[in-house]
């Protein structure tokens, strides 16, 4: 289904066309992706259009190597930090020694 | 003890050598100070680092990503052995340090429950020191996810995501 909105907004109507499933169960389907905040659901004469959430799609894309990306990056950071350290280390041992 | 050997799932872990004494290191990872300059993935920012480091404390880190979102995590405590290890529970929290479940956030996270982060602080001697982070996730899931994937596939995420809630219900 959100494949299907990955191409752009779809009705109601036009969701549950692909699917061998009752228009009650896709639109059961839909009130979860619109309480999860991945999907908008806006009234658009009779029909209801469901529209992807850019931002949610965003978040989880930037987040797609996320765990081990957090590590592997912030480990890259404290690496800099480290080594800055070193060196202000070495700079205080000639003040004071 | 084989049974419980081969049940165990294996987890990602991540490893750096530093070229710096382990004391140096384990400040860096421990005083909020210097936290604040590291914490976060590539391009994010740190601007909140309040940090309560004693078993049974708990620290609180704000990641600002590029685009200006916020994410809050909070680490517990639970062991600490000064400039040798530390063995912690990190999971997503709101600006209060109240645990949320990653997928309300939108991101994929998989964790073993009632596991803990460890790291590991070693001195290798001539000055360098290895420090490994042994993360609360399974390795295979750390190993799918840490490959850069096409839209479909992150789609496909989202959609197992929002089953998982689908089937929480």
């Amino acid at each position: 289904m959100i494949e299907r909105l990955s191409h752009g907004p779809a009705s109601v109507h036009g969701l549950t066309e692909p699917f061998a499933l009752s228009q009650q169960m896709i639109s059961k389907h839909i009130a979860c992706l619109v309480r999860a905040r991945i999907v908008i659901k806006t009234k658009c004469g009779r029909e209801s259009v469901c529209t992807l959430r850019p931002e949610a799609i965003k978040t989880v894309s930037d987040w797609a190597f996320n765990y081990r990306r957090f590590w592997e990056e912030s480990f890259d950071k404290l690496e800099i930090v480290v080594n800055q350290m070193k060196k202000e280390e070495v700079r205080d041992d000639r003040k004071h020694g | 003890m084989t049974e419980n050997t081969v049940s165990e799932i294996e987890r990602m872990v991540v490893t750096r050598v530093f070229d710096a004494p382990r004391e140096l290191v384990w400040k860096a990872w421990t005083d909020p100070k210097y936290v604040m300059q590291w914490w976060g993935p590539k391009g994010f920012t740190a601007p909140v680092c309040k940090m309560d480091f004693r078993v049974g404390g708990k620290s609180l880190f704000c990641m600002k990503t590029p685009d200006g979102q916020e994410f809050w995590n909070a680490v517990e405590y639970h062991e600490i052995v000064l400039h040798e290890k530390i063995v912690s529970d990190m999971y997503f929290s709101d600006s209060k340090g109240n645990k949320i479940e990653p997928a309300e956030l939108g991101i994929e996270h998989e964790a073993i429950d009632g596991a803990y982060d460890v790291t590991i602080f070693e001195d290798l001697g001539n000055g360098q020191t290895k420090l490994t982070h042994i993360g609360n996730e399974p390795m295979e899931s750390a190993k799918n996810s840490g490959q850069l994937e096409g839209w479909n596939q992150i789609l496909d995420k989202i959609a197992a995501v929002v089953a998982g809630l689908v089937q929480a219900k």
